[in-house]
């Protein structure tokens, strides 16, 4: 996916920096709508100030973080008791191949931009992944649901669009964009109900987490680099 | 076994013992002898074989061995052929025996010499004990919990066909808990055969291990000897997973509702609890920690299953389960088709099943003569709505065999259908529908109609509306054609009329009508108008022109948009037409010198004209009429004639508001001369109404008149009451006078008036209705319409009569129109009421002077005796000079006490002060104040005409007469006016007035006071003023004395009479009264008509 915005870094010209938003060949239709709701697009003479991205990215990770609560919560709606009990928690509950958000503070703080930014990068792009797979086995679970289905999709398609407005960072700050990897790999054809279950579960926590998470990292960014 | 054991040695002892005893009575008594001799020669010698025993397993063999402490042995068996067998061991296998006892000797070499025993051996005494079985080959399916074994009968070692019974023993455990004991049967077939045997396990197979072994028993009729169970076999077991991914089992199952399930956990940790849904379930332990979890009667679950969760210190594990029901039979099956090219089967799942997603229920439908099928599976989750499959046509297949199946994990049911399919046609709506002319009576519709009916009719049905009229529906057989499109004539319309068409069609089969088509609106095309106008004439009222009328053609008749009319007249002498008349105008004026013409009127439209409608001018005389009466019912109106047969063409009514001026025309209606009555009806007859009718009786000439007749449709009640007056009154009657109610508010044939009079004043009998029937209130119906006038006679004088008069007619009374009369007095009674107290009066005061003048001296004595007058007291004259010198002794000097002055503190203004300081008579004094009071209005009234009130108040003459009318009376005149107002204070000595002291009080003041006061109580009619109670009574018999009083409200007055205090002369007098009086004046209603 990177290849384009690389050579958008690369070349650092206007003329390609709407083309971020394209990196996601596989999801061109659909988000492309979104995405055009959501940011304006650059103006193509713009110089490539960070400021704006960030700006853009700041405000959808906060738009994001509106919405996390209410999909955790309407997923395990969904579940069935234990999951749809109030109160219900499982932080033993993890996924080798989606990244913690959790961090210590220290180690936080120690990060540089680079490192952040690319971090959160690697994150969103595994939990894009991943919930496509959760709204894969949910519409095997609970086909009759289709606000739980969409709500999937839309978060989806927001963290899709926040990968590429770090993107759009990450190449105003001249930061190498990581490539896309297949953070799946073989996992997940076999699981069983239970596992896709505990799966979703652990997808749309971190994803609230991973949100709650790179708001602060772009509130730091925003302060460094005002627009 | 009954075994003899014969020694060599004498009486050595035959030593046999009973191995084995199972059972068998027979087989004990006959053991018994034996036992005894055995034991004689066990006793007798140690060294003799004994306790010969036989098994065998396979028939075949019998493996016998005893016991004996010989190296060599010399068996012996004594059958057919004698032979003898030299063994080293105490065992010998030798071939099945015959039936029958044998005699088996057994020799025994020792070193001390040799024993010898005799065994008697039958099949009888042989045990059959089977091999013992080996299991081949455990396996165990995992996911659905399922054991297996193999194992081999090994039927070819027995020649016999024989059942075999398999105890299978099923373990659980490490500490082999019993959990299945199960029995299988097979028959030997004299070969080598597989057996398998499977087991189902409550628990699944991943947590525990489980062991399984088994023996068998061969259940064979013929052999007669002892059968056994065999030895068990080795276990063979399946151990539990210990290494696994999933930790909970089963995963994923898909079960029927209500059945019970166990779930276990592989752990090694120690599980702390574990819970279905929101229920915690009592654990169940197995080896290791590895536990479990019995769920009995499971509840359907949601959509996305129902967790059960292991959960251990710091992990959960967990399974999901998804609790439903087999699919239900499909309902409500139906195949048809729309163009019989594809066929559309749609059905009801019924009971949910409470699976959805890849669990959900899939249907097949399977055509079973073709052997074709559809699949159907839901891609979208959706309601309990019907579901459909589509089926290709087959070509020359006509009925067709469908079983719809469906399938889920736990089940599948199915129905069928079998149908003719051409019977089953429910054809798409109709489309591209037209409508097209052929003439002004006739259209062709064309539609299309996809579909492939080449080989089948179609039945349609078209529905057609035209305005004011109900809808019409024709059904129409049309060939099927490959086409497509289809037409078809539609006649027997009207010409220029407004059509509606809807279409839909079926087939000639029939099983379901499509939907209608879009409607089509058509107007068909005009047509010469198929009658003349109807027509009428009237002369202008100077009879020198004839004013020709018609009516505009009715739709159905005009056939098109009426342009004009042609309107010509012909005599003898020729034919005279007048120009084109346009369509809005339906009359013609033409000036005709004579009558003998004949008017002909023809309509036009675009087509053509239409025949002539033709009326003769000529107007025959006719005799006089007398003008009848009829009265209609709602809008119309009945009128009958009598037929007469001269009248050839036609009769013709006409009619007319009464109202309108000549000439009058508002509508005709011609009605064929055979008919003698005829309704007539218009939108434009108003109830309460008068019409004019006119028949008329057509000749070849002319029309004649022959009936004049007013009506109503509906008489009404009149809207205004006569208007009446009275034209005389005496004492005792009352002459009414009314006039005529115009036609206009009359509203109906005037059938009489009512007259109601009643004792009564204005106010009091108005509130009470005239027809509530009291008795005092007295009716006169006058029928007799020429009637004006109305003398009530029988009334009492002097009294106020209230006069009511209304007319009425079928429609209902009038208004009511009230008027009141007071009847003039009686003049007797008068003159009695003054004469009576006059000459009571007279004998009063005549009896009282003879009384006086007779008791005179008496009177003297009594009230003034003679007093001696002290000068003339000679006893005194000494101190005459004493006296005479100071005046202090005195006596009795009398002061007269005269009161010279009477203020008045409050009065108004206008009113002039008034001091009087004479004294008058009481009577006289009270006229005087009251002319005081109001001095400019006073009128003096000694005797009234009868006074008629009106019910309309009279703003003016309350105005002049309010308080004109007090009227004074005297004590001789004691009668009130008769024209009394209504006026309540009419004794009021009104605010204006000033206070005069009724009297001139004697220079005593106490003494006179009192004195005049009691002869003011022997007066009639006067109270002093000074008693405020008394003091607006008037004369007692005025009528309204009490009624005034209850009105009166005396405006403030302060009359402060000055009395000067007795010992001194004073020019002011002191006050002795202060009256407040309040007097508000009273709206006079009072009307006086002059007689």
């Amino acid at each position: 996916m990177g290849a384009q915005a690389e050579v958008a870094a690369v070349e650092g010209g206007g003329r390609v920096a709407p083309r971020w938003i394209h990196p996601f060949q596989p999801f061109i239709e659909t988000p492309l709508c979104l995405l055009a709701l959501l940011l304006p697009p650059l103006r193509p003479a713009a110089p490539l100030s960070p400021a704006e991205p960030i700006s853009q990215a700041y405000s959808l990770a906060l738009y994001m973080q509106k919405n996390t609560s209410t999909l955790l919560q309407t997923y395990l709606q969904h579940q069935g008791s234990p999951f749809s009990d109030p109160g219900f928690s499982a932080p033993e509950l993890q996924l080798s191949s989606l990244p913690p958000a959790a961090v210590s503070f220290k180690v936080w703080h120690a990060l540089d931009d680079g490192e952040r930014l690319s971090r959160a990068q690697e994150a969103f792009l595994a939990l894009t992944q991943h919930l496509q797979l959760v709204g894969d086995d949910q519409s095997d679970l609970n086909p009759d649901s289709p606000i739980l289905l969409a709500q999937l999709s839309a978060a989806r398609l927001r963290a899709q669009g926040l990968l590429g407005n770090m993107a759009a960072i990450m190449a105003a700050l001249g930061l190498p964009i990581p490539k896309e990897e297949d953070t799946l790999g073989l996992v997940p054809f076999g699981a069983s109900a239970f596992e896709r279950k505990c799966r979703g579960y652990v997808v749309t926590r971190e994803y609230g987490h991973w949100t709650d998470r790179v708001v602060r990292d772009l509130a730091l960014l925003k302060a460094k680099y005002p627009a | 076994m009954d075994v003899h054991l014969e020694l060599r040695r004498p009486f050595q002892g035959l030593h046999s013992k009973r191995m084995r005893m199972t059972s068998g009575f027979r087989w004990l008594l006959a053991t018994l002898p034996l036992l005894c001799l055995m034991s004689q020669v066990n006793g007798q010698k140690r060294g003799a074989p004994r306790e010969l025993k036989c098994v065998t397993a396979s028939f075949q063999v019998w493996d016998c061995s005893w016991k004996g402490h010989g190296t060599l042995y010399e068996v012996c068996i004594e059958d057919r052929s004698h032979s003898c067998y030299h063994l080293e061991k105490a065992n010998i296998k030798i071939p099945a025996l015959p039936p029958g006892d044998h005699v088996i000797t057994i020799t025994s070499l020792h070193e001390f010499g040799s024993s010898r025993s005799k065994f008697i051996l039958s099949e009888r005494n042989v045990s059959l004990i089977p091999e013992t079985p080996e299991i081949l080959n455990l396996s165990a399916d995992f996911s659905t919990s399922t054991l297996s074994i193999k194992w081999n009968d090994k039927g070819s070692a027995i020649p016999h066909h024989s059942n075999v019974i398999w105890e299978i023993k099923v373990l659980r455990k490490k500490s082999m808990e019993l959990v299945k004991l199960a029995t299988h049967s097979t028959t030997l077939s004299g070969r080598d055969t597989f057996h398998h045997w499977n087991w189902t396990s409550d628990m699944p197979l991943e947590c525990v291990s489980h062991y399984v072994r088994l023996r068998s028993y061969i259940d064979d009729p013929h052999f007669s000897g002892h059968k056994e169970w065999s030895d068990w076999s080795p276990l063979k077991n399946i151990s539990e997973i210990a290494d696994s991914p999933t930790k909970v089992f089963p995963q994923d199952r898909v079960v029927l509702v209500g059945s019970d399930i166990t779930f276990c956990c592989v752990s090694k940790e120690k599980v702390l609890s574990a819970q279905i849904g929101q229920t915690v379930c009592p654990l169940i332990h197995l080896d290791g920690e590895n536990v479990a979890i019995k769920i009995q009667n499971i509840s359907a679950s949601a959509n996305s299953g129902t967790n059960v969760v292991f959960t251990t210190e710091d992990n959960i594990f967990g399974t999901v389960i998804f609790a439903g029901y087999p699919p239900d039979v499909p309902q409500k099956l139906n195949c048809e088709t729309h163009d019989l090219r594809e066929i559309i089967c749609s059905w009801n799942p019924g009971r949910p099943t409470s699976l959805v997603g890849p669990r959900n229920t899939s249907y097949t439908l399977l055509e079973s003569f073709s052997g074709k099928y559809v699949r159907f599976k839901r891609v979208e989750a959706s309601t309990n709505e019907s579901y459909q499959l589509f089926f290709q046509m087959l070509p020359s297949q006509e009925v067709y065999n469908f079983t719809l199946i469906a399938h889920n994990p736990l089940g599948w049911a199915e129905t069928t259908l079998s149908v003719n399919i051409t019977e089953r046609v429910y054809p798409h709506t109709p489309t591209s529908f037209k409508v097209k002319d052929v003439n002004s009576t006739a259209v062709t519709l064309s539609w299309r109609l996809p579909g492939n009916f080449a080989k089948i009719s179609l039945l349609c049905q078209i529905r057609i509306n035209k305005p004011n009229s109900v809808q019409e529906l024709r059904n129409v057989t049309i060939k099927g054609v490959e086409s497509s499109s289809y037409l078809v004539l539609v006649d027997k319309l009207n010409p220029y009329t407004i059509y509606t068409f809807w279409i839909r069609c079926s087939t000639e089969t029939f099983w379901k009508w499509s939907k209608w088509s879009s409607e089509k609106q058509h107007l068909t095309t005009e047509a010469i108008p198929s009658k003349g106008p109807d027509t009428w004439r009237e002369w202008s009222s100077d009879g020198r022109n004839l004013i020709i009328y018609w009516k505009p053609l009715p739709i159905s008749e005009a056939n098109g948009k009426i342009l004009s009319y042609n309107v010509s007249c012909s005599s003898e002498e020729g034919t005279q037409s007048l120009s084109e008349i346009p369509d809005p105008q339906h009359r013609a004026e033409m000036q005709l010198d004579g009558h003998g013409y004949i008017i002909s009127v023809v309509a036009r439209n675009s087509v053509g004209s239409s025949p002539p409608s033709r009326i003769a001018s000529m107007e025959i005389p006719h005799d006089d009429l007398q003008v009848e009466q009829a009265v209609g019912m709602g809008r119309r109106i009945l009128l009958t004639w009598r037929l007469d047969p001269k009248m050839t063409c036609d009769y013709v009514i006409k009619w007319c508001n009464t109202s309108r001026s000549e000439p009058c025309l508002m509508d005709w209606k011609k009605v064929p001369s055979t008919s003698n009555a005829t309704v007539i009806e218009s939108d434009q007859f108003r109830p309460g109404v008068r019409y004019n009718f006119f028949l008329y009786g057509c000749k070849n000439q002319g029309y004649q008149l022959l009936r004049s007749i007013i009506g109503y449709v509906e008489e009404l009640a009149p809207t205004v009451a006569p208007n009446f007056t009275v034209e005389e009154t005496s004492a005792d009657s009352i002459l009414v006078k009314w006039d005529d109610i115009p036609v206009e508010e009359l509203r109906g044939f005037l059938r009489g008036y009512l007259f109601y009079f009643e004792k009564g004043e204005r106010d009091a009998s108005k509130m009470r209705g005239l027809e509530s029937g009291r008795s005092d209130i007295k009716v006169k119906n006058i029928t007799d319409l020429s009637q004006k006038t109305l003398r009530i006679a029988d009334l009492q004088g002097k009294t106020s009569y209230h006069l009511v008069l209304r007319a009425y007619t079928d429609g209902g009374m009038g208004p009511e129109k009230s008027m009141y009369v007071v009847t003039k007095e009686n003049s007797v009674g008068l003159i009695i009421a003054i004469l009576i107290p006059v000459a009571v009066a007279v004998a009063v005061g005549v009896v009282t002077s003879i009384l006086c003048y007779r008791k005179r001296e008496w009177i003297k004595e009594t009230f003034y005796p003679d007093i001696p007058n002290p000068e003339n007291c000679k006893a005194l004259q000494f101190q005459k000079s004493v006296c005479e010198g100071s005046s202090a002794l005195k006596t009795l000097e009398m002061n007269p006490c005269t009161p010279n002055n009477v203020e008045v503190l409050e009065t108004r203004s206008t009113i002039p002060k008034i001091e009087d300081t004479e004294i008058i008579s009481p009577v006289a004094e009270r006229a005087a104040e009251r002319s005081d009071a109001d001095p400019e209005n006073h009128v003096v009234v000694s005797y009234c005409p009868p006074i008629i009130e009106e019910e309309i108040p009279n703003p003016a003459a309350e105005e002049a007469g309010g308080p004109a009318q007090v009227i004074y009376i005297d004590v001789q005149s004691m009668y009130q006016p008769q024209a009394k107002p209504e006026e309540g204070p009419d004794l009021d000595p009104v605010p204006a007035a000033g206070y005069k002291p009724q009297m001139r009080l004697p220079v005593n003041c106490a003494v006179s006071a009192t004195a005049v006061e009691d002869d003011l109580g022997k007066t009639a009619g006067y109270r002093p003023q000074a008693d405020v109670n008394t003091w607006n009574l008037v004369s007692p018999d005025s009528p309204r004395s009490t009624d005034s009083t209850s009105e009166l409200e005396p405006e403030p007055l302060v009359i402060e009479p000055k009395h000067p205090p007795c010992s001194a002369f004073q020019k002011r007098a002191a006050a002795d009264t202060v009256r407040r009086i309040h007097a508000r004046r009273i709206p006079q209603q009072l009307f006086s008509v002059p007689l």
